[in-house]
């Protein structure tokens, strides 16, 4: 187990560095800093000033070579924008993020997992081709359709939700955060219960959920202690994998229900060229998938001996 | 296996046709979107104090530091916080005084100016002025304003440290440079006289200074703050104007109160001013006609036409040109675009009517380099570009390509679907003289280096927009040859006449203003007439406020600016259209007053 952990984090670290390596030199060759913060009017004198003054003059391995030894230490440097420091620009934008995708997570589940059991159970009725049906629809319509859709209808005609905004206090967040983790949730949840009907399919089959039906177990008991016990393994993994889509929705669902995340930070400091803070999104982004990632791996093996057998 | 691939098939079907029931459903249940107003004013005459102004934008705001900020959702906050020696007159874009006493005259070899300060004048309330700021509970008094804090922030702005993107507009001041390289404590040309009086002494007489000293980089702002904030001071603002800054939520919103001291007697008249930020536009919309917010100034193509179309509206949109123009820019050093001939052929094969057609009638058609709202544009100007494919084929011909040119000509601009738009219609325009296009798509960074570089791009999609109101930022800028560097050239088409250069030099200096404006229609004349643009059009903008919203109009200065306006409260529902209010409320904090 402990190999596995040391294995994980050390992969984690590998492409945590090579994520860095190739977005700081990306975002250093798309343009000059200088001109895209001090705009087309700055004299030759302030670009050459900005340059010097942000290290922009020294060749791009020093360059990267400081910023990787700040940022071992926690320095993320300072924003071109509004020259404040890149982890407090990211920390007041962070949690407002991890709200979202908590809660798109949750719906994703809630929702995926339970049309995915009853589907199985149902199998071949007209409720299991109706909702596979749905679920089919839910993964092909993307994002940018669903969003404006679902706010048009449910916030501005129909009044039951907030037309975007982030609200006033705790409860309120939740609240202005429900349409959009909606938004997000319809592509997981659609695809968590594809794949939660046909691992239900194949464990109700199993022998020991047989035998466990035949020493008269309640139904619900069988159902949910012992056929969705099981076919939780692969949900593990994949909610892992979700991660990423999750913050790649997180930046158009953001952008669509005004949500002051990560997403619209990046997307502000991209077309600003704004190098540090896109660096230091991108820093966080990958250690945080990688962190999700490990942990997904490390409860499969928790959960499942033959992963861990196999591993070690 | 078949059976799955039929059950998957079926399932496929059934989600499409779930999906045409939803909606049918959705479509036949669904309110009825307003078409009107869903509030009115009570109906006042005069201007009312009170009440709360929501109003958006659809980014992120970066800091009011006057000295630094040069973008509109900046200037829409430092403009309600700050105020400048002098401003312009919204109609006439004539100088007014605001802190000033009176807008200075020039000494009559032109080159001296003083400034004498109202004498009610105090920065608002803050805690840099208390004595120890860190630990003080509350605001302290904020001080007079002198001619020393004038100086000090002229001084500031210019200081190499500083980094001011608005250093190019105030080089004319005897001295800048010497202080800029470190030769001088104090820039020389900037002398106070007395604690209310400042003099500028320039190194030639120029026209165009006093726009500069309208313009947010020579603001004072109160030294205090610099030194308490120090880098930080972007998110600090401490200034003379009507709001004071009360809480900024990153990324969210701002809220900005009354400023009690402000120095005009009963102004402002709104209370709290509410500024949203990261709104997008289509949110906007949809706020704005559930009556959340107070004003919008862009909208999508859709809302666009949807918005135009309802007449209640009519009378709370106004659609104005920005102060901009567009063109095709062609390297007047580079072949085929050396000759003269070529250049008018493209500019007289663009048929911009088209364009404006294709976007829905949201361009303002214009054959000329001075944008139609500031003076010196002259709409009957001789030989100004438009769309005639017979002079476009006869200057093909004296061009010596009468058949057309051989060689794909490539044409660069920055990315965007907007952009490639535009791009696609040039491309099918010039294909009907013979030239072929080749796009070239470029992310805008990458874009002004290219283009401002010499001998590197050979046709650009080119755009200016106003700096301040006056044509000698629009000719002088992009079309004298002063303007052509080896790097970072503003003349982006490297553009040089002898003529026109000495008709712009001696418009800068000029006193006499029928005279001057004379100068530049005449430089347009011969700037159209060299086409090294084929000029297009500017931009047009619809903004709408709520019919309880007084005093606002579109400015064509400042985007957005709302320091004046009045709230005809309580407003009323307009029984047209009942519908309970949603939960959304787009303040942070309680409205108090707004009803």
């Amino acid at each position: 187990m402990i190999e596995l952990v040391i294995k994980r984090v050390s992969a984690g670290l590998l492409i945590v560095l090579a994520a860095t390596t190739f977005i700081f030199f990306l975002a250093n060759g798309i343009g000059d800093p200088a001109l895209a913060t001090l705009g087309p009017n700055a004299s030759a004198e302030s670009l050459e000033d900005f340059r010097r003054t942000h290290g922009l003059d020294q060749p791009p391995l020093v360059q990267f070579g400081r910023y990787l030894g700040a940022a071992v230490q926690g320095d993320l440097g300072r924003s071109f924008r509004d020259n404040q420091p890149v982890a407090t620009v990211i920390w007041d934008r962070l949690p407002r993020t991890v709200l979202l995708m908590g809660m798109a997570m949750g719906f994703e589940l809630l929702f995926g997992l339970t049309l995915g059991i009853l589907a199985a159970l149902r199998r071949n009725t007209w409720f299991d081709t109706g909702f596979m049906g749905m679920a089919f629809l839910g993964i092909s319509v993307p994002n940018f359709v669903s969003g404006p859709i679902f706010l048009l209808v449910f916030a501005f005609l129909l009044g039951w939700f907030p037309i975007g905004g982030y609200g006033v206090d705790f409860g309120d967040h939740v609240w202005h955060a429900l349409l959009p983790a909606l938004t997000m949730a319809i592509i997981g949840s659609s695809t968590f219960a594809r794949i939660m009907r046909s691992e239900m399919i194949d464990t109700l089959g199993a022998d020991y959920v047989r035998t466990a039906r035949a020493k008269g177990l309640h139904p619900a008991r069988v159902v949910l202690g012992h056929a969705a016990r099981n076919a939780l393994l692969p949900i593990v993994t994949l909610l892992g994998l979700r991660l990423p889509f999750l913050v790649a929705g997180a930046i158009i669902t953001e952008h669509i229900f005004a949500w002051p995340g990560m997403g619209r930070l990046v997307i502000e400091s991209i077309t600003s060229l704004d190098v540090p803070v896109i660096m230091g999104v991108v820093v966080i982004t990958a250690v945080s998938v990688q962190f999700g990632n490990g942990l997904a791996d490390v409860a499969v093996g928790a959960l499942d001996p033959r992963v861990r057998h196999a591993r070690s | 296996m078949p059976s799955t691939r039929r059950s998957e098939s079926l399932a496929g079907l059934v989600g499409l046709g779930a999906l045409g029931i939803a909606g049918l459903l959705i479509a036949v249940a669904l309110p009825p979107a307003p078409t009107a107003p869903r509030y009115a004013g009570a109906g006042h005459e005069t201007p009312q104090r009170g009440g709360t102004f929501v109003f958006h934008h659809e980014a992120d705001v970066r800091g009011f530091d006057p000295h630094i900020a040069f973008d509109e959702l900046s200037n829409m906050g430092i403009k309600l916080m700050y105020e400048g020696l002098i401003d312009y007159d919204r109609d006439t874009l004539e100088l007014v005084p605001r802190l000033a006493e009176a807008v200075p005259e020039p000494s009559e070899d032109g080159r001296t100016y003083r400034f004498r300060l109202r004498a009610d004048i105090r920065f608002a309330d803050h805690v840099v002025f208390c004595e120890d700021p860190e630990t003080a509970p509350r605001p302290c008094p904020g001080r007079p304003i002198t001619a020393e804090d004038v100086r000090w922030s002229l001084e500031h702005m210019l200081a190499t440290s500083t980094g001011s993107p608005g250093v190019t507009f105030f080089e004319l001041i005897e001295g800048v440079e010497a202080y800029r390289e470190g030769e001088a404590s104090h820039v020389s040309g900037i002398r106070v006289l007395d604690e209310r009086t400042v003099e500028m002494q320039l190194l030639r007489a120029d026209q165009t200074f006093l726009f500069a000293m309208a313009m947010t980089f020579a603001y004072p702002v109160a030294h205090e703050a610099y030194e308490v904030y120090g880098d930080d001071v972007a998110r600090h603002p401490v200034g003379t104007g009507a709001y004071i800054l009360e809480r900024w939520e990153p990324g969210v919103q701002l809220d900005f109160v009354r400023n009690p001291s402000f120095f005009i007697e009963g102004q402002p008249y709104v209370d709290r001013m509410v500024y949203i930020l990261n709104l997008s536009r289509q949110a906007a919309v949809m706020r704005f006609r559930n009556g959340e917010i107070d004003h919008i100034h862009r909208q999508t193509p859709a809302d666009y036409r949807l918005l135009k179309s309802y007449p209640a509206w009519e009378p709370y949109r106004l659609e104005e040109p920005k102060v901009n123009i567009w063109g095709i820019g062609m390297n007047c050093e580079l072949a085929p675009f050396d000759n003269r001939h070529m250049r008018r052929a493209v500019a007289f094969a663009l048929n911009t009517e088209r364009w404006k057609r294709a976007r829905a009638g949201r361009l303002l058609l214009s054959g000329q380099p001075i944008p139609r709202p500031l003076p010196g544009f002259d709409p009957d100007l001789p030989g100004q570009h438009h769309f005639d494919l017979d002079v476009a084929r006869e200057e093909m011909r004296l061009a010596g390509y009468p058949d057309g040119y051989p060689e794909p000509l490539t044409l660069t601009m920055s990315d965007g679907e907007t952009a490639r738009f535009y791009g696609e219609l040039v491309q099918q325009d010039l294909r009907a003289i013979g030239i072929e296009i080749e796009i070239r798509q470029i992310s805008f960074p990458i874009w002004l280096q290219q283009t401002g570089t010499r001998r590197t791009v050979l046709m650009a999609l080119q755009g200016w927009s106003m700096d301040y109101p006056d044509a000698a930022n629009f000719l002088d800028i992009l079309f004298h040859s002063r303007s052509i560097h080896e790097t970072d050239s503003e003349n982006k088409a490297f553009y040089s006449n002898p003529e026109v250069d000495r008709l712009l030099d001696a418009a800068r200096v000029e006193r006499d203003r029928p005279t001057r404006l004379g100068m530049y229609r005449e430089a347009s004349r011969i700037i159209v007439d060299d086409a090294p643009w084929g000029f297009t059009f500017s931009d047009l903008a619809m903004e709408m406020w709520q019919p309880y919203v007084h005093n606002y109009r579109p400015n064509p200065v400042w985007s957005n600016f709302f320091r004046d306006v009045w709230l005809d409260l309580p407003r009323r529902r307009v029984a047209l259209w009942e519908r309970a209010p949603t939960r959304s409320v787009p303040a942070l904090t309680p409205f108090g007053g707004r009803p």
